[in-house]
């Protein structure tokens, strides 16, 4: 490892005006003129060819870093609603809970308030947070004494802890994984920052986690770490960081599959690897040990100090399922409850099928009346989820394992994150951010800029914001929805602001007439879908028609999009070409040669 | 022609979005001093605005200023009329907050279009620098503290003033339209009074005097032009005059009551004088100087009020009046003598430098009336550049303490950073190199002042409050505004030499 560390980094080639790949610039066939083919490269003109990284990317993450900090201005999810708040109520609780709690406690104090259900790691980075917040000021965080708290201040620090963990993992991460896939695609470090932007500016994610109020970038940074890795051909770190994004939430379940399947393949293909996979199966063991080391430190303590548990607890169920008989008096005895106790908060199998409206598949069957799913009984429901979503995973999964070729990665990744997000049990609408990561990193492959990518990944992302809406909403977060929306459609070319995406012809890297129909159709639709929603009440007896006609449009697109990202996979992994079927790529031709 | 990207209305998008985003961030009480004049001039009639006192916060800006707002409160009016009551004091709900940023916003487009013809304007040899120029007024962080967070409309006010500076740069005969804008401006807000010297005199010597001799005077020409001027004077203080008020309005424009430092210390040249009398109390009693003991409580709390000193002598408003003319007269006759567009320009700014730097209760938001005339001659040569790099540096900083809140601080900070980075990198690279030799030392100098910013917001914004908590709150304020001070006079001098070298 030291040794490779060492060795000179190559200067790779800058071909910055004459080869550009990516359809950042479209040149005019008769002056040779080139222009900014989306408002976001002019942006980046003034830096075209002479200036360093050194001051294009300090420049790019502060602009990123304000539009984050802005909308944090902004209030949040359960701002002054009593009784329960929200998401921000739940994180500071966690934080009031860790540090005054003990270990043991910490997955057995009461769910009805905000319980802890996320795994270990987010408990010791509420711990870490809660720990600075009460050196700052200990009223925030007093027990019992601040739930519900609005403190400006307060407010100022929550604010501060996302974007700190923001720039701890995800921003990080994202840079190291983009430059990765440059150098795999062969995109000069010009279009590569273009690519960065408009990733990180992503409007999603932003007002999830600096508007709503949530941490999911650091789970998504270790999503991203992981990918960076396995294009670094890192395998073991990449089950690390993965670990790691499990134990952070445990969503990041729906990539599970994938990174299982490439690991898995690149220990098989092109020949059978068994160091390999001995090392890929300790690393991820020893991850989940350690992942779990402080708890069990902790318990250890409390076990040592003779703290009891709550007195009101029901035992984990999962306890009585341990295939060998426990007795209360084993000295492993506490630390399997924790363990089976932090399971059984974390996957809360007794909870309906999905909550709240989602745009996935279960959610519009039922919603648009197609057929009512509370007619069936839970398990069965439960078995349908779980055979839909194989079924949707399974296409991705095999293809990676079969051809574990780190270009395919991002697409593999993204169908089998949408596969889980339309078909599995339990899914949030925030989720959709899963998907949306990396499809997005797909804007830094090869023609990642050019309409054809360009319109898909767009589309996705204004469509997933769209079906955010009355989430945010909710929140008062109309105005910041709008205006990260907008500008990001504005940045990327895309409608409302700009149809030049639809108007190629597919020979130039244009999109086909049926994408072109489909993609403005539900442009049209969503767009004309806030008009009703702002001047239009529902009829009386159908209060949620708009909420349901959002999510029944969202369910369809993200439909489309799994079946593009599944068809793309399917080309460029050349399973395809037994039909005749390839896509000519440079990076192919040249691993041939 | 050169690929001038990104545009202006670009930039405009991008700028409009992150300002939307500023919404609900810290307001001043010039939000409430401006909802008050839209209730004002909505609901009273036209004879009681300057005698209205309901609010502390009367009506002191000229007629044209009273006229927009009434203008606005008929939009305000359709879209949420409680807004618009005089007695609803401190109303903000956010139906007034949107509407009062959106017109912030809205009325900035003035300043765009005046950009815009700034560009168009510029020769094609030197569009990319006007270009550069023109995106970095537009993104000012000047304005966004002082617009978009603060709350003010200075993007509008100072978009008519670039465009009757540009207008001037057209034929000749868009002089006299010029002239009628700068009067209008006049009439919207007085602060521009400041300005005035160098349009009268380059009015004078370019429109009314013929360009061979002085002795030529175009008869023609001065009529238009005088009757240009009161056709608008009239239209803003005529009906006021004809209620006979004009005393009244006159006494809400001039409050002559007012210290001669304001609450926090403009970086000007009485910055310094304050903050040498601070040190000489402690001198004093070794250089064996008399100390006013009642001053020294005065000086340090920097109240609003009649500022005295403990060992200088005192500054009478006369005094200030003196020194900021005699500032201006050689540049005027500089410009008397050579009425060239730059020159203009450069007088405008020396203008601006004399009043910020002289001037009677200067505020800190008035440095703007030196960065963007500035900014439009940035870009001349490399000896230009010199001296606006520490004016770029010292202008924004010293405009920091407007905000104190913790949410807004990261904003302002980072903002000014990468302002800072991304135009003063692309100055550099597009700044002709100069005909004559650089000033001796000024770059050396300049680059050592921009290094010691870092350290001293860090000491201002954090340590102080580590080390000290709220003791010597004064402190972090007065270093601030003695650090700008020295980076504006340096900048003014600066400044000095390279107009009457060139």
């Amino acid at each position: 490892m030291a040794g490779s560390s060492h060795r000179p980094r190559r200067k790779r080639k800058e071909l910055v005006s004459s080869a550009s790949s990516n359809g950042t610039v479209t040149t005019d066939t008769s002056t040779s003129r080139e222009t900014p083919a989306f408002p976001l490269v002019a942006f980046f003109w003034p830096a075209k060819g002479s200036v360093s990284q050194w001051i294009v990317l300090p420049c790019i993450l502060m602009v990123v870093g304000l539009f984050r900090w802005c909308t944090a201005i902004w209030p949040y999810s359960g701002f002054q609603r009593p009784p329960m708040h929200g998401d921000f109520e739940a994180q500071r609780h966690w934080m009031e809970l860790t540090i005054h709690l003990p270990v043991t406690h910490w997955y057995f104090h009461n769910l009805q308030w905000w319980g802890l259900d996320y795994p270990p790691l987010t408990a010791y980075h509420s711990w870490i947070l809660g720990k600075a917040g009460s050196f700052i000021n200990p009223s925030w965080f007093a027990l019992y004494l601040s739930q519900g708290l609005d403190d400006p201040d307060l407010k100022v620090f929550m604010r501060a802890s996302v974007y700190i963990s923001e720039h701890l993992v995800y921003i990080p991460a994202v840079i190291i994984c983009g430059r990765h896939l440059a150098r795999l695609h062969n995109i000069n470090s010009w279009e590569a920052s273009i690519a960065l932007t408009a990733i990180l500016m992503q409007p999603a994610t932003i007002l999830i986690d600096h508007g709503h109020f949530q941490y999911n970038t650091v789970m998504l940074g270790l999503v991203v770490a992981s990918i960076s890795s396995m294009l670094a051909g890192r395998a073991l770190w990449s089950c690390l960081f993965f670990v790691g994004a499990l134990g952070f939430k445990q969503m990041a379940l729906f990539y599970a599959p994938a990174v299982a399947a490439y690991l898995a393949g690149i220990c098989i293909f092109p020949r059978i690897n068994i160091v390999r996979f001995i090392g890929v199966a300790i690393v991820t063991v020893a991850s989940f040990a350690l992942l779990y080391v402080p708890l069990l430190l902790g318990t250890f303590y409390d076990t040592y100090r003779k703290v009891p548990l709550p007195s009101d607890i029901t035992l984990p169920p999962l306890l009585s399922a341990v295939p060998f008989p426990v007795s209360e008096k084993a000295w492993y005895y506490p630390y399997l409850v924790q363990l089976t106790q932090s399971i059984h908060r974390i996957f809360p199998f007794a909870r309906g099928l999905f909550e709240d409206k989602v745009a996935n598949i279960w959610c519009a069957v039922h919603a648009s009346g197609l057929h009512k799913l509370h007619n069936y009984d839970q398990e069965l429901l439960s078995k349908a989820a779980l055979g839909l979503t194989l079924l949707s995973i399974l296409p991705p999964c095999l293809i990676i394992f079969f051809k574990p070729r780190r270009e395919l990665i991002p697409l593999a990744f993204a169908t089998t994150a949408w596969g889980f997000f339309l078909c599995s049990y339990q899914v949030h609408e925030k989720n959709v951010l899963l998907p949306l990561l990396p499809m997005t990193l797909l804007l830094s492959t090869e023609s990642g800029m050019k309409p054809a990518i360009r319109a898909w990944v767009g589309y996705a992302n204004l469509l997933a914001n769209w079906t955010l809406f009355p989430l945010l909403a909710k929140d008062e977060l109309r105005m910041p929805h709008a205006v990260l929306t907008l500008l990001w459609a504005y940045l990327m070319g895309l409608p409302p602001f700009d149809i030049k995406a639809y108007t190629q012809s597919a020979s130039e890297g244009g999109v086909n007439l049926l994408t072109k129909l489909v993609h403005l159709g539900t442009f049209a639709a969503a767009i004309a879908w806030h008009g009703f929603e702002l001047f239009v009440s529902p009829p009386t007896n159908k209060p949620d028609l708009w909420i349901v006609a959002n999510v029944c449009l969202g369910a369809g697109g993200f439909g489309l999009c799994y079946l593009w990202c599944l068809w793309n996979l399917a080309l460029e992994s050349g399973f395809l070409s037994i039909f005749g079927l390839q896509r000519q790529s440079a990076v192919q031709e040249k691993k041939t040669q | 022609m050169a690929d001038l990207y990104p545009t202006i209305p670009q930039c405009a998008v991008v700028a409009t979005a992150l300002k939307v985003l500023l919404w609900p961030a810290y307001k001043s009480t010039d939000f409430e001093v401006h909802r008050n004049w839209l209730a004002i001039t909505n609901s009273l009639p036209f004879n009681e605005w300057y005698y209205e006192k309901t609010s502390e916060w009367t009506l002191d800006y000229p007629p044209f200023f009273a006229y927009f707002e009434w203008a606005m409160s008929q939009v305000a009016n359709l879209f949420h009329p409680e807004m618009l009551q005089v007695e609803n004091l401190n109303y903000d709900s956010w139906q007034t907050i949107y509407f009062q940023r959106a017109t912030v916003i809205v009325t900035e487009f003035v300043l765009m279009y005046a950009l815009m013809l700034f560009i168009k304007s510029s020769p094609a040899i030197s569009k990319r620098q006007s270009h550069a120029a023109a995106l970095s007024i537009l993104l000012s962080p000047g304005l966004l503290i002082i617009d978009h967070i603060h709350f003010q409309y200075n993007g509008f006010l100072y978009g008519v003033l670039i465009l009757s500076i540009v207008l001037a740069r057209y034929q000749k005969d868009w002089l006299l339209v010029s002239g009628v804008t700068f009067a209008a401006l006049l009439c919207l807000k007085h602060i521009y009074l400041y300005l005035a010297p160098a349009y009268f005199v380059y009015l004078l010597r370019a429109y009314c005097l013929g360009p061979r001799s002085i002795f030529d005077i175009k008869l023609f020409n001065c009529i238009k032009l005088g009757s240009g001027i009161v056709a608008v004077f009239g239209l803003a203080f005529g009906p006021f005059a004809y209620l006979e008020q004009i005393p009244q309005v006159f006494s809400r424009l001039f409050p002559f009551s007012r210290g001669l430092c304001h609450a926090y210390w403009a970086p000007n040249i009485w910055a310094m004088y304050s903050f040498t009398d601070r040190v000489l109390i402690y001198l004093a009693p070794y250089l064996k100087l008399p100390v006013d003991r009642e001053a020294v409580n005065s000086v340090t709390r920097g109240l609003v009020g009649d500022t005295s000193f403990a060992v200088l002598p005192n500054i009478p408003p006369r005094m200030t009046f003196i020194l900021t003319l005699a500032a201006q007269i050689p540049a005027l006759i500089k410009l008397f003598l050579r009425p060239t567009w730059d020159n203009f320009v450069a007088t405008i700014t020396l203008c601006g430098y004399a009043s910020f730097l002289f001037g009677w209760h200067v505020h800190e938001k008035a440095i703007l009336l030196v960065i963007i005339p500035f900014s439009l001659l940035a870009l001349k040569d490399r000896r230009y550049l010199g001296a606006f790099r520490p004016l770029a540096v010292a202008g924004h900083v010293s405009l920091f303490p407007l905000l104190f809140t913790a949410m807004e601080f990261p904003v302002k900070v980072v903002y000014t950073i990468l302002w800072l980075i991304t135009f003063l990198l692309a100055f550099d690279q597009l700044a002709p190199a100069s005909e004559k030799p650089r000033v001796f030392l000024f770059d050396r100098f300049s680059l050592l002042y921009i290094a010691v910013a870092i350290p001293l917001i860090a000491y201002c914004s954090l340590f102080h409050q580590i080390i000290f908590g709220a003791r010597y709150e004064f402190l972090p304020l007065m270093f601030i505004s003695s650090y700008s001070a020295v980076g504006v006079v340096g900048s003014w001098l600066g400044f000095l030499v390279v107009f009457f070298t060139s």
